[in-house]
């Protein structure tokens, strides 16, 4: 059983460093670009999964439209980067200012939105994803259909692959020590209860809209600075790129299939389905992944309703019982 | 303590709530009994803050709380429990009960504080052997229990019950009795209970108040209410009525 106290797991944080520092300095080594990439992706969707995971695991509000957030962030990223010609080392505070900027934007939306509740909620962020994808396609400024490309550097092709690797997986760590630290407090056992039951939820004197709006926003904040560092690391964006609903679909599976309100299950969910995502484009041609994607949100809905991290717990926590 | 002035509620062309009237004092336990679709739970509704009322006001200790949302209703201390019981059904019973110390009145925002006090609740309410199980798995008297345990958790002044009783048999309640008894002694709340059981009625209620339609029909101790000509009218029909 998931709980909203932490559990005890054995050198559970001495595990999670050696990962962490052994994945850092990677780098170091020039390993193969294509590796390191295939990394920094896996980082990427991290980072989205468990921020889709407040809204969608935790307060149980599918937010479809969560691409949006991360366009925002990239295209206020590169925009302030191309305009002013601003220096590699600006990176990092552009792409906080980005995820500002998406932050806000999901204050606004959220506070009427979040009124609506089940597929009500679904469709309209849907919808809201494709309003900013034609907003931003009509804006001359943000290069229209034809995108933004970004000043060139003078660093190597090398360093920048690294840096942006490094702050990725910084990102990935701060969003799932946040992430962890919601789900055993307050804040994430109310967003629970809303899940469960939000009549209920404020019967029980939780005020409800008030951290429906907080985890959105949050939710929204980190795929926003996400944004600003990928679309530096590709140096040029469009409206198709950064606005794709491929996006908003792969991460919101990802979520269910780790298991939604687990800081554990999305990351599970992330990066065995960041692989698999790899593997069939790659291999298989794109058309059939959609369709085995398809394949795999029935089957996870039907099988999984709770997420693979809950029937891998459930599997050892009976062996565990059956041992005795 | 609690008092409602002229509630009026209507849904689409149906008057649920007509200018009803009611006053809590404080200790006490009033009840209220009426028909099927004469109101009841409409005004439970209101006074939780789940509906606004059309019309007519809801004071709380002089304190106007018509308009309020639920949760801060809530943190004025009322609490309540649902009709039909409503789980939170995939966290366990302590989870559930933990959840409402938390965004109760006592202000325990630690987790661990809020483990402790969720387990004493369990322990009064019978639950405490069952605390680590998910709570969409308990039979029905348990999860009224758990409707207790968790309105409790809030740390009300007036508790709202809905048919608490209800489903129940003659053992469980028995117990249910019992325990309802022992919140209103140890906790020190109001109750406000909507209850079809007779014989928990007449045993645990000081006085009664019967609507029918969305109207008063009648207010007093359980003998005077329970003998009221119109409440037998409205339960059994004129003619009945008229024969007694």
């Amino acid at each position: 059983m998931r709980s909203i106290w932490p559990g005890r797991i054995t050198g559970g944080w001495i595990v999670s460093v050696i990962i962490l520092c052994s994945l850092g300095i990677l780098p170091l080594l020039s390993p193969k670009v294509y590796f390191l990439s295939l990394l920094y992706m896996v980082f990427l969707y991290v980072v989205l999964a468990e921020s889709w995971n407040l809204i969608g695991g935790f307060a149980g509000y599918l937010s479809f439209g969560h691409v949006a957030f991360f366009g925002i962030g990239a295209y206020t990223t590169a925009f302030l980067m191309s305009t002013f010609h601003l220096p590699v080392a600006s990176v990092l505070p552009i792409s906080l200012l980005g995820g500002l900027v998406s932050a806000a934007v999901a204050l606004v939306v959220g506070y009427p939105c979040l009124r609506l509740r089940g597929p009500y909620f679904a469709v309209i962020t849907l919808c809201f994803a494709f309003v900013v994808q034609i907003l931003v396609e009509n804006l001359p400024f943000f290069g229209g259909v034809e995108g933004l490309w970004l000043t060139p550097t003078k660093e190597t092709v090398a360093f920048q692959r690294a840096l942006y690797y490094e702050l990725m997986m910084g990102l990935m760590v701060v969003v799932l020590l946040v992430v962890r630290g919601i789900e055993h407090s307050r804040l994430g056992a109310g967003l629970i209860a809303i899940r469960e039951d939000e009549d209920v939820a404020q019967c029980l004197g939780i005020p409800a809209p008030r951290i429906k709006l907080l985890a959105f926003v949050l939710s929204a904040f980190f795929p926003g600075v996400a944004g600003g560092f990928h679309a530096c690391y590709l140096t040029y964006i469009s409206p198709v790129i950064v606005f794709d609903v491929m996006i908003s679909i792969l991460i919101v599976l990802m979520t269910l299939l780790g298991g939604g309100g687990s800081w554990a299950g999305a990351l599970l969910g992330a990066v065995s389905l960041s692989f698999v995502n790899e593997f069939l484009t790659t291999f298989v041609r794109a058309e059939i992944a959609r369709i085995l994607y398809g394949m795999l949100f029935i089957g996870v809905i039907l099988f999984l309703p709770n997420g693979l991290w809950e029937f891998i717990r459930n599997a050892s926590f009976k062996r565990a019982h059956a041992e005795r | 303590m609690l008092k409602g002035e002229g509630i009026y509620k209507s849904f689409g062309g149906l008057m649920a709530l007509k200018g009803v009237d009611f006053h809590l004092r404080r200790g006490e336990v009033l009840g209220m009994i009426g028909p099927n679709g004469s109101g009841k739970t409409t005004l439970f509704n209101i006074i939780s803050g789940l509906y606004r009322p059309d019309s007519g006001a809801v004071y709380l200790e002089r304190r106007r709380i018509d308009g309020l949302k639920p949760y801060q209703i809530t943190q004025l201390g009322i609490g309540r429990t649902f009709q039909i019981v409503r789980p939170l059904a995939h966290l366990t019973v302590l989870e559930n009960v933990a959840i409402g110390v938390l965004y109760g009145r006592d202000g325990i925002h630690q987790m661990r504080r809020a483990k402790a006090r969720a387990e004493e609740l369990l322990e009064f309410t019978g639950l405490a052997e069952k605390q680590d199980q998910p709570a969409g798995r308990l039979p029905l008297a348990d999860r009224k229990r758990l409707e207790l345990a968790r309105a409790l958790a809030t740390r009300p002044s007036v508790l709202l019950l809905d048919e608490v009783f209800a489903g129940l048999n003659q053992v469980e309640m028995e117990e249910a009795i019992d325990l309802v008894t022992r919140i209103r002694v140890e906790f020190g709340v109001t109750i406000f209970m909507i209850e079809h059981v007779m014989k928990a009625i007449m045993q645990a209620c000081h006085r009664i108040l019967a609507l029918h339609h969305g109207q008063k029909i009648a207010e007093g101790t359980p003998q005077e209410v329970a003998g009221h000509p119109d409440v037998i009218e409205a339960y059994l029909g004129s003619t009945y009525a008229d024969r007694l």
